[in-house]
């Protein structure tokens, strides 16, 4: 069924299944690609919008010590700029957490963008919205809820664009 | 007082509530005073301490104190403008102001004209103090954690120097955030807490 969701749909479709995989609280900084997630999530669960990306990445950790499995959703910009919380504190404290990158149509930018999540040691999908997003969620689940790790889903551009 | 009286002074008073403490001086002189399991020592980033703190504060619903620096504070105030709009979270967000990087070698902090309590009050915090004093300061914070039920920010004016630490930082980062886990999870912790 998931295969036959509307492109306008597909925002919804991932929302239900991060909250149905246990997933939260949210964290988000502004993106243009992300925006009907964002919108999604606040109207199912809220979301918390934070000025900086690297200060969602800490707010999250403070939660994933408390015992929850957040997610943070960021434009691809954002990565570079939570190298340091990314490099001395998610990964060497070995915090759970999901990134959920919103790709721009930026060549240089996504380019990097794999590059730095590549070198940083976290694992990461590109969403594919032809596929069923449940096994996508399950298998990004698989990494942060039962190996505790880190992880990244990065969304192309028209991913949530209206059908 | 100086950085160590301020901080033995808060591992006091706080008692088994989380503490955060920013990266540097103030992560080594709380663990060589009491390494306790409700302490979370930063290895770093500089600046995100009030951050960490909001996360656990937000996901505990338990009081949390964080141990901040000027430096840090200055280096992403942003921080502190998320703690003022969560209006009922109970953070207590200490800011130790000694106007010099203490860690890296004491290189002085560009904020001699700046008012850190000026800048919490813009940011939202509705309880803001300042204090020199070191008797002032712990029945301060004693009675702002019996009483928080809104982020609390208090700036300690340091002065004079402290005893020589070595850079004491666990090298083992996961089991470190595990023990901290352990304590903030555990519900006979919790009840006692609430």
């Amino acid at each position: 069924m998931t295969a036959l969701v509307k492109a306008g749909d597909v925002a919804k479709e991932l929302c239900r299944e991060l909250i149905a995989a246990d997933f939260g609280p949210y964290f988000g900084t502004p993106c243009r690609t992300l925006n009907p997630l964002h919108a999604a999530l606040h109207g199912q669960v809220g979301i918390l919008t934070v000025a900086r990306e690297e200060n969602a990445i800490g707010i999250a950790s403070g939660t994933s010590l408390a015992g929850r499995c957040p997610v943070v959703l960021m434009e691809n910009a954002g990565i570079g700029q939570c190298v340091n919380a990314i490099s001395a504190l998610v990964v060497p404290y070995r915090i759970p957490m999901l990134l959920v990158v919103g790709l721009t149509s930026e060549p240089t930018q996504v380019r990097l963008t794999g590059s730095l999540l590549e070198n940083l040691g976290i694992a990461s999908a590109e969403l594919d919205p032809a596929e069923p997003l449940g096994v996508q969620v399950e298998e990004l689940s698989t990494i942060v809820q039962r190996r505790l790790q880190p992880a990244a889903l990065l969304v192309p551009p028209a991913a949530f664009a209206e059908g | 007082m100086n950085k160590t009286a301020a901080i033995r002074a808060i591992i006091g008073a706080t008692e088994t509530r989380p503490i955060v403490f920013t990266p540097g001086s103030a992560s080594a002189i709380a663990q060589d005073l009491a390494d306790l399991p409700n302490h979370f020592y930063l290895n770093g980033p500089l600046g995100l301490a009030s951050s960490v703190g909001i996360g656990v504060a937000m996901e505990t619903e338990r009081t949390t104190v964080v141990v901040d620096g000027d430096g840090s504070l200055l280096m992403n105030p942003v921080g502190m403008l998320t703690a003022g709009t969560l209006t009922s979270l109970r953070l207590i967000h200490i800011v130790l102001d000694d106007g010099v990087y203490a860690f890296t070698g004491g290189e002085s902090i560009p904020s001699r004209r700046a008012d850190l309590c000026a800048l919490a009050r813009a940011a939202g915090y509705r309880r803001v103090f300042s204090t020199a004093k070191l008797d002032e300061f712990a029945a301060l914070l004693r009675s702002q954690l019996m009483s928080c039920t809104t982020p609390v920010f208090i700036r300690c004016a340091l002065i004079g120097g402290d005893y020589a630490t070595t850079e004491r930082m666990t090298a083992d980062l996961e089991n470190h955030a595990r023990r901290f886990y352990r304590h903030i999870s555990d519900p006979v912790w919790l009840a006692r807490a609430a």
